[in-house]
């Protein structure tokens, strides 16, 4: 059934080409630079190289077509790649720029308690806005600090400085409107409901400071009296008891700087624009003046 | 295969073009990593229509030009084409199969074994370097872009082969295709 001759010559073939194969391997390894099969390499390799030569600028339409397709896919790797980059390069300078930003907040704040006159016997609470009121009017905002961190009803905020509003450190913000245990909500200076006890420094005229709803870069000084108010003059927080009812804010907290006055026609009734310290349109970090009462300082007159 | 003049003279063009177009071409092509290899393919499909003897006769001379004129080691491809030459000729000679697509595993497998041999023959020759695990990436990407290469090159080896093959694969197919069927004779169309 077999062909014996067949199988034999088969066998002879593969091992007469393996036993060759490997003699030529040991021969090859065996031999110096300048054997027989060196040789004969250089030699098929130089009568060869017009053959390659050839073949190989015929066939370089195709490879420059195969390199052109191979290349389109790298760049669009390298593009996936670069994107990847720019976009976690992106988010790094975003968290730097909001930590520089709170860092250059907190340190307003720090630098506001400082300030010669601010009130003493308060404990700030640092916290975070978390949400903000969806409208122009900046009214209020929320903030990641309540009951359980010692924040209570109608505590003062303060808000470090905008750029432009003069002041290297901050001022009043608003006060504390709501609370829970872990939230609060600020009701901000620029809201219609508020009004600030205020006295401008060092005149000593008293008013109250009321928003010019819809522009958070402007206060109204309003019901000004006992003496007349000049530009630059500075804001504070009177913190008087009156007859109409004690003052929520304790004495010393800058609010802002004044920076118009208008004069009623017999230059009674004074009209005092004051730009805030505190950037009002770009909240981040506030800080609530918790433990306010008995250590507050507080000054009681007697309104005339 | 009939041993006849023009039968060298076709395989012997055959594998010339073969390590030309490879060395020249194919090599310079890369593939996320790999490349064709088309001299295992054509030694592969040589024994899949002429059997083991001339396969591994064919491997034999492959690897000896390819390793003359790549300036490699010399008898390292020789002796792995030889083995790959011989086993394919021989799963034909065995099993004689006759699917249209069997080049294509044929090809993948023959290429699987050619590259995996021959790095344990570099690895037994002391390459004298480390060598990165990249390299099995590289080993699969170029059998996958083989298999897909395999169908063109069995099929113009075979039409170059044709005249000198001992039995002609064409007629393999057709002996094996089953007989046509039809139905009974001057019934149709008489509806009744």
């Amino acid at each position: 059934m077999y062909d014996r001759k067949a199988i034999r010559r088969r066998r002879a073939g593969l091992v007469v080409f393996l036993v060759l194969s490997i003699a030529i391997l040991t021969a090859y390894f065996g031999e110096s630079g300048g054997g027989f099969f060196h040789n004969l390499q250089r030699g098929a390799q130089e009568a060869f190289a017009p053959v390659e030569t050839g073949a190989s600028r015929a066939l370089k339409p195709v490879r420059d077509l195969f390199g052109w397709v191979g290349d389109t896919v790298d760049a669009k790797d390298k593009n996936a790649a670069l994107e990847r980059e720019v976009d976690e390069l992106r988010s790094e300078l975003a968290r730097t720029r909001t930590a520089q930003r709170d860092a250059a907040q907190l340190k307003g704040l720090v630098g506001l308690q400082k300030e010669e006159g601010f009130p003493q016997g308060t404990e700030p609470v640092t916290a975070r806005v978390i949400a903000r009121a969806p409208n122009v009017w900046y009214s209020s905002i929320k903030i990641d600090k309540g009951s359980s961190d010692g924040v209570e009803l109608d505590q003062p905020v303060i808000a470090a400085a905008s750029s432009d509003a003069g002041a290297a450190t901050g001022g009043l913000a608003g006060k504390i409107t709501k609370v829970t245990g872990g939230t609060s909500e600020v009701t901000l200076v620029t809201d219609a409901s508020i009004g600030v006890g205020a006295q401008v420094m060092p005149a000593g005229a008293a008013g109250v400071v009321r928003p010019e709803v819809g522009d958070p870069r402007d206060l109204l000084l309003d019901l000004v009296h006992g003496g007349r108010v000049t530009d630059n003059a500075i804001v504070v927080t009177s913190g008087f008891k009156t007859s109409v009812g004690e003052s929520l804010f304790p004495r010393g907290i800058p609010i802002g700087r004044v920076t118009d006055v208008d004069l009623d026609e017999v230059e009674i009734y004074q009209r005092v624009h004051l730009r805030p310290f505190a950037d009002l349109r770009r909240i981040d970090i506030v800080q609530v003046l918790t433990r306010r009462g008995a250590q507050t300082q507080t000054a009681e007159v007697v309104e005339p | 295969m009939r041993l006849t003049p023009g039968a060298f003279v076709r395989v012997a063009l055959l594998l010339l073009i073969a390590v030309v177009l490879q060395l020249s071409t194919l090599s310079q092509m890369p593939v996320l990593g790999g490349h064709f290899d088309i001299v295992v393919l054509v030694v592969a499909a040589v024994a899949y229509y002429a059997g083991s003897l001339s396969g591994c006769a064919v491997g034999f001379a492959a690897g000896f030009l390819l390793d003359l004129l790549s300036g490699a080691t010399m008898g390292a491809s020789s002796l792995v084409l030889t083995a790959v030459g011989y086993g394919v000729g021989r799963f034909r000679e065995l099993r004689d199969p006759s699917h249209g697509l069997l080049p294509l595993a044929v090809g993948a497998l023959a290429t699987g074994a050619w590259v995996l041999a021959f790095a344990a023959v570099s690895f037994m020759l002391d390459v004298g370097a480390t060598v990165s695990p990249l390299v099995l990436r590289e080993m699969l990407v170029t059998v996958l872009l083989n298999t897909l290469l395999a169908l063109p090159v069995f099929w113009g080896c075979r039409v170059l082969l044709r005249p000198v093959l001992a039995v002609d694969p064409l007629e393999v197919s057709a002996r094996r295709r089953p007989p046509r069927e039809t139905g009974p004779l001057g019934l149709r169309g008489l509806e009744v």
